[in-house]
This record gives structure tokens, C-alpha cells and sequence, in this order.
């Protein structure tokens, strides 16, 4: 047998990579999510929301707040308040999760989806200790006994970085940074290798340092286990380096879908553009507005009062969303 | 010349010191000085004490070492009434906007109370609140809503705005948008420089965020290990 | 992208964009919103707004009861009538040792128990917040003073101060209502307390006292409003804990015998041979009385928790 060349084995293996990714089982299938709240008036907070994660894929949701973006993450884990109300389809796996009874989510819940919420310091219970929590997931989930599970867990914070990780252990939330806690929810999280992995705005809240270090630690994570990721954040730049794939929300629906890569280089939306120009790197130029209030929409496309580039048609009518190939953009410059 | 600068000559900050302990040191000879219309960066690593030397500055906190000079005159020995005038002259903007008004107030009822407080006539009410939305880019309907109806980054603008009202020589703005979404960030930190060219106010800039610095100030200071570095 | 770029203008102002629905065109009245919000009710679903419900309602009869006791009185209570009758079509409830109609007596006692009580919880109530809002706001020196000051008033005993007051003075209503109302403000004064220190903290509270506002506006129109829904609950308590006294207190002969409240009937009974001669209509309806308007007072009480933050949230704004 010849013993390639280092590069070209390299290159064949990116290649052979990047083939299974087409090929790659698609994971979570959302088609066409509405929800809607009921209150002394109905809101809908999501009109027609679809995407697909495949295994191993990290699938970026960028969008302002309150444009919806943490409603579908509760939505896909059935979370939802009592007052709302769901329509579309999402399936995991193949299995319709909008219609499994409680039970049966909550078995999914944790050990194959995960999640992973947005305040790092509320989310864990201050009166336990680090250790009793994180082994918690696995003596319910896998029926382990405590002084095995705890030996899993103290692995897990080694692999994860922590240096004094017996110690650790002990420490309770209260004690700890809010970087470190979300590392350490991170490390409940992932401790059963689950196949989905729901980040909720996992840097809000944190400073430059803390955000570089929990951006190592996604990283670290998606190419130590098979995961994939969905990372809901407000923050382009942040999600840059993460992410394969990128869907834009505003509003309640998803104006833009596309690889990282193109979605830099050359972003179709007019949102988009303008969420790339406000980053520090292109010098903070704003868009004009504010994003819609979601129970007085403007009529037509919803990006209209704040666009540029709009024509008479954007005002009367509502554009529906196109897809070309990977892409999956919803404006009229694209028919 | 007369000098109409906010300067701080050595100020240090200990908390605690006492007979028995020796007490935890925030920050030791600290001095710089700041000018109307310019905007000085103070950045450093989280938890250093940025923030308590923003108050220091402000006057809110006192210093345990050194003075702070506004106008020339010293802070700890002014007389009351030039007290008064500084306090009205030199404003914090709080980091968090959603604690910035009061929830259980509408906005248009904590407006009413700064009015009232810089006793400006009745007849004037109107005109000077249209004036102050103007500048921030809100409508006049936020008046007649509640804090928790309104976005961070509407609070934010609208904190600025009540600051405004009693038109200030010079604003501390303690991390003004780290709460907020990237986008909005870019709105935010525009209004705050056009109110800047607009007003001729002095800013001093606390952040982490070493973008925001460079993008706002003219000169900039390190406070790392206790010390206060100026660069640029 | 050259089509993107926008001015620093452009983003200022918010009235100029076409369409946009928040766009208001100049309004001809133009008014301050001026009311703070006190409104501290709570709607509870299932088996809390079941209690909440059933508190009100009896409360509200006792109030009624209180004000216009001749809708329930048939006869005025003083009138006498054949003394020590049993319950009868002409007296529902019977007549007392020297022949007032029991029912009737029970009416205008509402008025005296529950005005006891309630002026009782006023006092304390009143004095609790003032100490307590001075005592967590200013800090240092004065708030030291005030909880040793708050320590030592908890420990007087209530009940044998009276005993001995009762012994010097003529008991009379007066006295009832100032012991009572001076000596119970101190759990009122400690939660205030603890409540203002941690409101003293929030960024509108330090915004205002940078912008220059005075200690006295900042108290009162700041930190005040968010701690009624806490006052509430223990004014309401307070009031329950005040009528249980004042029933205690009068049984053992130290009410106004001018004034005849629900404990003084219990005395009566007691002394007057009520008990002896097993006159059920006599000593229970005072007894179920007191019983029912205190626990009305307490449901109503436990039912008005209102949670932190949560003031006007639509739902679909909070996630």
C-alpha cells in the first residue's frame, strides 16, 4: 500500500467530510411553526417558521430580541405557557414531538435534546451544591448510582478544562462567575451526549473574555462529540465562527437562510446588510427604527418602514419566502 | 482661563479600612481631567472598580484619598448651593435599562417629577418634553406606557433623555449598552453622539467592550491592577 | 451596499419613517400621565381564587354588618326583654341575663370589634412603615438606633401591660386600640426594612438621588409604591391579630363595658352564668363570629400576594 502525501490525505478527508454532510440524516424538522399566544387579544408570535438541523450541525437563528427566536426553542421542547397555541409540524427524528404526551417528552428531553438557558446564574438552583446537580441528569435519565455518576461528572469537567475539577464539585452557584456557571450548565447539558443541543442566547450577559472562552468551548464541543447545535443569539459576529448554516429572523418569521460563509460575503436581506453593518468591525452604522411591536405588525413585508430599499409593492404585499438550492431568502429584489 | 474641566488629582478608594483591617483598595492615584464636548474610554477587565470610580467622579461616593475638582473648586469643600448646581451638572446612566425607571410609574408620570423638580413653569412642560423626544427619536406615545412595555433599547434612550432634562455639563455612562442586542447597540451609541455634538457634553465612557471605546472617545484610560493608564 | 449606508440623521428620527405604524402626528392635548399605579390585585385561578373569593364575600358581609347593623338587629340592643330566653321565633338567638336580644348585640358588636381592629392595625401599620422606610433608606447610625429601638419594643409583653394598666385606669376603648397599635409594629417595621434595602439598590432609586431629588420624594414616591403590596397583606393581618386580642382582652374583663364587642359578649356569658346553664345561643355566635372575621381577614390577606416584577406583563412580551 503507497502512503499518500500528508496534504492530499488531509484533502481527501475534508472531502469525504464534506460529502457526508449532504448525506447526513437530517436530525430536527420544523415545517411551517406557528404560535400564537391568547390573552385579552392573540398575538401571533411565530408565522411559518421552517428549517432542518442535520446531525452534526450547528444552525445559527440570529434575530433581535423579542422577534421570537427563544419561542421556537421552547416550542421544539414543548415548553410553551398553557396559553398558547401551536400549529405546524416538528418532527425529531422522524417522530412527530408536537403530538407526544408528557411523558414521553420528557424522556427526550435532556437526554437527547438539551438545553441550554439564557441566565446562566438563574438556571441552576443555588441551594444544591455543582456536583449534586450535574450528576442529577444522570441518575434520572440513566438510572446510575451516585458514586459512579459522580465519577462521569468529575471526568466531564476535566475534559471541559477545569483544572481543580474535584473541587469544584463543591462549589455552589452563587460562588462562581457567571462565565464559569455557564460552563458548568454546559457541562450538565452535554454529559448524556445528547443527539440536540438548544443554546438560548448563551452570551448574554457576559464580558469579551468570558464570550472567547465560551466560543472555545462550543467549538471544543462540536468536534469532540457528534451534537448538533442550535445557537439562538442576537449576535452575528459571535455565531460567525460557529455556525454552518445561518437563518435571520425578524419580526416572527425568517427572512434569510444561508451557509455562513455566503451570508458574509454576500447577504441578500436587507436586514441582513444591515445587521452586518452595525457590528463593530464595519462601524456601527444603525438601522433607522425600531423593530415592530409583535401585536401591531406593519402591512406588506414586515422589514418595509426601516428599509432602504423598499418599492409601493413592499407596503401592500407580503412576500413569501424563496428558496434556491442551500439559500432561503423572503424579498421582492429576489423573485 | 477659567476652567470649566471635571478633574480627579490621586483619588484612591478603599473600602473598608479601619483600626483592625487594612480594607480592600479598589483603585490608588487616580488622576485625569475631562472637558466639555470630549468623551474619555475607561476600560479595563470586569469587577476592577470602573464603576466605583465613575461614582467617585460623579460625586455619589467619596473618595478616601485625594480630591475631585469641577470648576476648580473642590468637591468635599464646596458650599451648598455651587453643591447643588455640580449635582445637576454631572448625571449617571445606569447599565441596566429595565431598573432605570420606575415599574410601578408610566414614563410620561417620571418625566413630570424632573419637571418638576428643576421648577420649570407649567407652560414650559409641554415644549420641553417635545424637544427631549425629538433629540432621543421617540414618539410622544412612550410617555403614556409602563417600563416593562417598552424595549431596552427604548429605555435606554428614554434614561438618556430624562438625563437631558436638566441639561448636564458632563454624563457618566456606566456601560450603556452592554445589555443590549448588537443592533441596537449601533443606534444607541450614535444618539449618544450626536446629543454629544449637539449639547457639548462631556463624557465618560465605561466599557468593557473595547470596539465601543475606540469607536466613542478621544482618549482613552486602563484601569488594571489598581492603576489608572492613559493610552492613546 | 453603497444603497445601505444611512446618514447619522437618519436614524434619529423615528416620526420620519413612512408607514410606520407608530408614527403620530402632532397631538393637540398634550398631558402628563400622572398616576403612580397602586393596584396590587392579583387574579389566582383554581383553588386560590376559590379562597380568595369566599374571604371577600364574608368580609364584605361583616363590613356591611358594621355599618348598618339595624339591617340585621331587629330590635335595638338595649331593650330588655323576659331575661334568659332560649332561641324563639321573636329572638333568633335568645336573650342575655338581663334580657337584650342576643342576635341584636351581635350586630352592633361588629361594629366595636372590627373598628378595634382595624384602628389598632392602622397605628402599627403606619408607625411599622415609617421606621422601617427611614431605617432601611438612610442606613449608618439611624438604622442601628431604630432596630435596637425595634428589639427592645418587642420584647414588652402586650397583654399583662394592660392587666396592669387596667388596675391604675379605667379600661376604655382608648387605651384598647393605643396599646394594641403601639406595641405590634415591629415584624411590620422589619419587613419594610429589609424590603427598602433592597429597593435602595435599583437603578431608578440612584438615578434619582444622582439627578438631586430629596430624600422625603424619593421615599415617598419611588420606594413607597413598591412595597404597598407587601403592607397590604400585613395590615389585613395585622387587623386579624388585633380583633383576637381585643377578644382575649375583654373576656378577661379589661374591655369598655360601655361598648359591648364581640368579646365582651363572651365575658358576659362567662360571668353571668351562661356557660352553667349551657346556653349554647349565648356564647357561640360571639365565638363564631370573631372566628369566621378573622379568617375572612386572613384569606383575603394570603390571597393579595403579588409577585416581584410581574406588574402589567402581556404575556408574549416577556419571552
Amino acid at each position: 500500500m503507497r502512503l499518500l502525501p500528508r496534504n492530499t490525505l488531509l484533502e481527501r478527508n475534508t472531502l469525504l467530510e464534506r460529502n457526508t454532510l449532504l448525506e447526513r440524516n437530517t436530525l430536527l424538522e420544523v415545517r411551517d411553526l406557528e404560535v400564537s399566544f391568547q390573552g385579552m387579544e392573540t398575538v401571533t408570535v411565530l408565522s411559518g417558521i421552517s428549517f432542518s438541523i442535520k446531525e452534526s450541525e450547528t444552525l445559527a437563528l440570529v434575530g433581535e430580541t423579542g422577534c421570537g427566536k427563544s419561542i421556537v426553542a421552547h416550542a421544539i421542547m414543548n415548553l410553551l405557557p398553557p396559553e398558547s397555541r401551536v400549529k405546524g409540524n416538528i418532527e425529531f427524528r422522524g417522530k412527530s414531538l408536537s403530538e407526544m404526551n408528557e411523558k414521553e417528552m420528557a424522556k427526550i428531553r435532556g437526554r437527547e435534546i438539551a438545553i441550554i438557558f439564557q441566565n446562566p446564574s438563574l438556571a441552576l438552583n443555588p441551594v444544591y451544591s455543582i456536583g449534586h446537580q450535574l450528576v442529577e441528569p444522570l441518575c434520572v435519565h440513566q438510572k446510575e448510582k451516585k458514586k459512579t455518576a459522580l465519577y462521569r461528572v468529575a471526568l466531564a469537567l476535566k475534559r471541559m478544562g477545569f483544572v481543580n475539577f474535584s473541587e469544584c464539585m463543591n462549589y455552589y452557584p452563587s460562588w462562581c462567575s457567571g462565565g464559569m456557571n455557564q460552563r458548568f450548565l454546559i457541562a450538565a447539558s452535554t454529559i448524556l451526549n445528547p443527539a440536540l443541543l438548544i443554546a438560548d442566547e448563551p452570551s448574554k450577559g457576559l464580558d469579551k473574555k468570558c464570550i472567547t472562552e465560551l466560543e472555545a468551548e462550543l467549538k471544543n464541543l462540536k468536534m469532540e462529540s457528534k451534537s448538533a447545535l442550535l445557537l439562538i443569539s442576537h449576535d452575528l459576529g459571535f455565531v460567525r465562527r460557529l455556525a454552518d448554516r445561518i437563518a435571520v429572523m425578524y419580526a416572527g418569521e425568517i427572512v434569510e437562510l444561508a451557509n455562513s460563509s455566503s451570508l458574509f460575503e454576500n447577504p441578500l436581506h436587507p436586514y441582513t446588510r444591515g445587521l452586518l453593518n452595525s457590528l463593530p468591525e464595519k462601524g456601527f452604522i444603525p438601522i433607522p427604527g425600531f423593530s415592530p411591536p409583535l401585536n401591531s405588525l406593519p402591512s406588506g413585508c414586515r422589514f418595509h418602514p426601516r428599509c432602504p430599499l423598499r418599492e409601493k409593492r413592499c407596503i401592500r404585499v407580503h412576500p413569501e419566502i424563496k428558496e434556491t438550492g442551500e439559500k432561503a431568502v423572503r424579498c421582492f429584489l429576489y423573485p | 482661563m477659567f476652567s470649566i474641566s471635571l478633574r480627579a488629582d490621586s483619588i484612591s478608594k478603599i473600602y473598608g479600612a479601619g483600626l483592625l483591617s487594612e480594607g480592600r483598595c479598589v483603585f490608588q492615584n487616580v488622576s485625569f481631567e475631562i472637558r466639555p464636548g470630549e468623551t474619555f474610554g475607561l476600560t479595563g477587565p470586569s469587577g476592577e472598580g470602573k464603576s466605583t470610580l465613575g461614582r467617585v467622579i460623579a460625586g455619589i461616593e467619596k473618595p478616601t484619598y485625594g480630591t475631585v475638582y469641577y470648576e476648580g473648586s473642590s468637591l468635599s469643600k464646596m458650599k451648598r448651593t455651587k453643591y447643588m448646581a455640580f449635582r445637576r451638572k454631572v448625571q449617571i446612566m445606569f447599565q441596566d435599562p429595565t431598573g432605570a425607571f420606575n415599574p410601578r410609574k408610566k414614563i410620561g408620570s417620571s418625566v413630570f417629577d424632573v419637571l418638576k423638580l428643576l421648577k420649570i413653569p407649567n407652560i414650559e412642560h409641554a415644549s420641553k418634553t417635545k424637544e427631549m423626544l425629538i433629540t432621543i427619536g421617540l414618539s410622544e406615545e412612550v410617555l403614556s406606557r409602563y417600563p416593562s412595555q417598552l424595549s431596552g433599547g427604548q429605555l435606554q434612550r428614554l434614561a438618556i433623555g430624562r438625563i437631558l432634562l436638566l441639561e448636564p455639563e458632563y454624563i457618566i455612562l456606566d456601560e450603556p449598552t452592554s445589555a443590549l442586542d448588537v443592533s441596537v447597540q449601533a443606534q444607541i451609541l450614535h444618539m449618544l453622539k450626536n446629543v454629544q455634538t449637539k449639547k457639548n457634553i462631556g463624557y465618560i465612557l465605561i466599557s468593557h467592550d473595547q470596539a465601543v471605546i475606540r469607536f466613542m472617545s478621544d482618549t482613552c484610560g486602563l484601569l488594571e491592577n489598581r492603576q489608572l493608564r492613559i493610552i492613546e | 451596499m453603497n444603497q445601505f449606508d444611512c446618514t447619522v440623521n437618519s436614524c434619529m428620527k423615528e416620526a420620519d419613517i413612512e408607514g410606520f405604524s407608530e408614527k403620530k402626528t402632532e397631538s393637540s392635548n398634550f398631558e402628563f400621565p400622572e398616576e403612580t399605579s397602586y393596584w396590587i390585585f392579583q387574579k389566582h385561578k383554581g383553588f386560590q381564587g376559590l379562597f380568595n373569593r369566599i374571604g371577600a364575600f364574608l368580609f364584605i358581609l361583616f363590613v356591611f354588618m358594621a355599618l348598618f347593623p339595624s339591617v340585621f338587629a331587629p330590635y335595638a340592643p338595649e331593650e330588655r326583654f323576659i331575661p334568659y330566653e332560649a332561641p324563639s321565633e321573636e329572638h333568633l338567638l335568645g336573650t342575655n341575663d338581663i334580657g337584650n336580644d342576643i342576635l341584636s348585640e351581635l350586630a352592633f358588636g361588629a361594629r366595636i370589634s372590627m373598628t378595634v381592629g382595624f384602628m389598632a392595625a392602622l397605628i402599627s401599620t403606619l408607625i411599622g412603615t415609617a421606621l422601617g422606610l427611614c431605617a432601611g433608606y438612610f442606613r449608618g447610625a439611624l438604622d442601628e438606633l431604630l432596630m435596637g429601638f425595634t428589639d427592645v419594643v418587642l420584647v414588652i409583653p402586650k397583654i399583662p401591660l394592660i392587666i396592669v394598666l387596667g388596675a391604675f385606669l379605667r379600661p376604655s376603648i382608648w387605651i384598647l386600640i393605643s396599646i394594641l397599635g403601639l406595641l405590634s409594629w415591629e415584624s411590620t417595621a422589619r419587613v419594610t426594612r429589609s424590603k427598602t434595602l433592597q429597593l435602595r439598590e435599583a437603578g431608578y432609586v440612584k438615578s434619582a438621588q444622582c439627578m438631586g431629588f430629596s430624600s422625603y420624594h424619593i421615599m415617598k414616591s419611588d420606594i413607597f409604591p413598591n412595597i404597598i403590596h407587601i403592607l397590604f397583606p400585613k395590615f389585613m393581618l395585622a387587623t386579624a391579630s388585633a380583633m383576637i386580642s381585643e377578644a382575649s382582652l375583654s373576656f378577661l374583663g379589661l374591655g369598655d363595658v360601655s361598648m359591648k364587642s364581640w368579646g365582651m359578649m363572651l365575658s358576659f356569658a362567662f360571668s353571668q352564668g351562661g356557660f352553667i346553664r349551657d346556653m349554647w345561643w349565648w356564647y357561640m355566635p360571639p365565638g363564631i363570629c370573631i372566628t369566621l372575621c378573622v379568617l375572612s381577614i386572613a384569606l383575603i390577606g394570603f390571597g393579595l400576594e403579588a409577585k416581584e416584577g410581574e406588574y402589567f406583563r402581556e404575556g408574549a412580551n416577556t419571552l
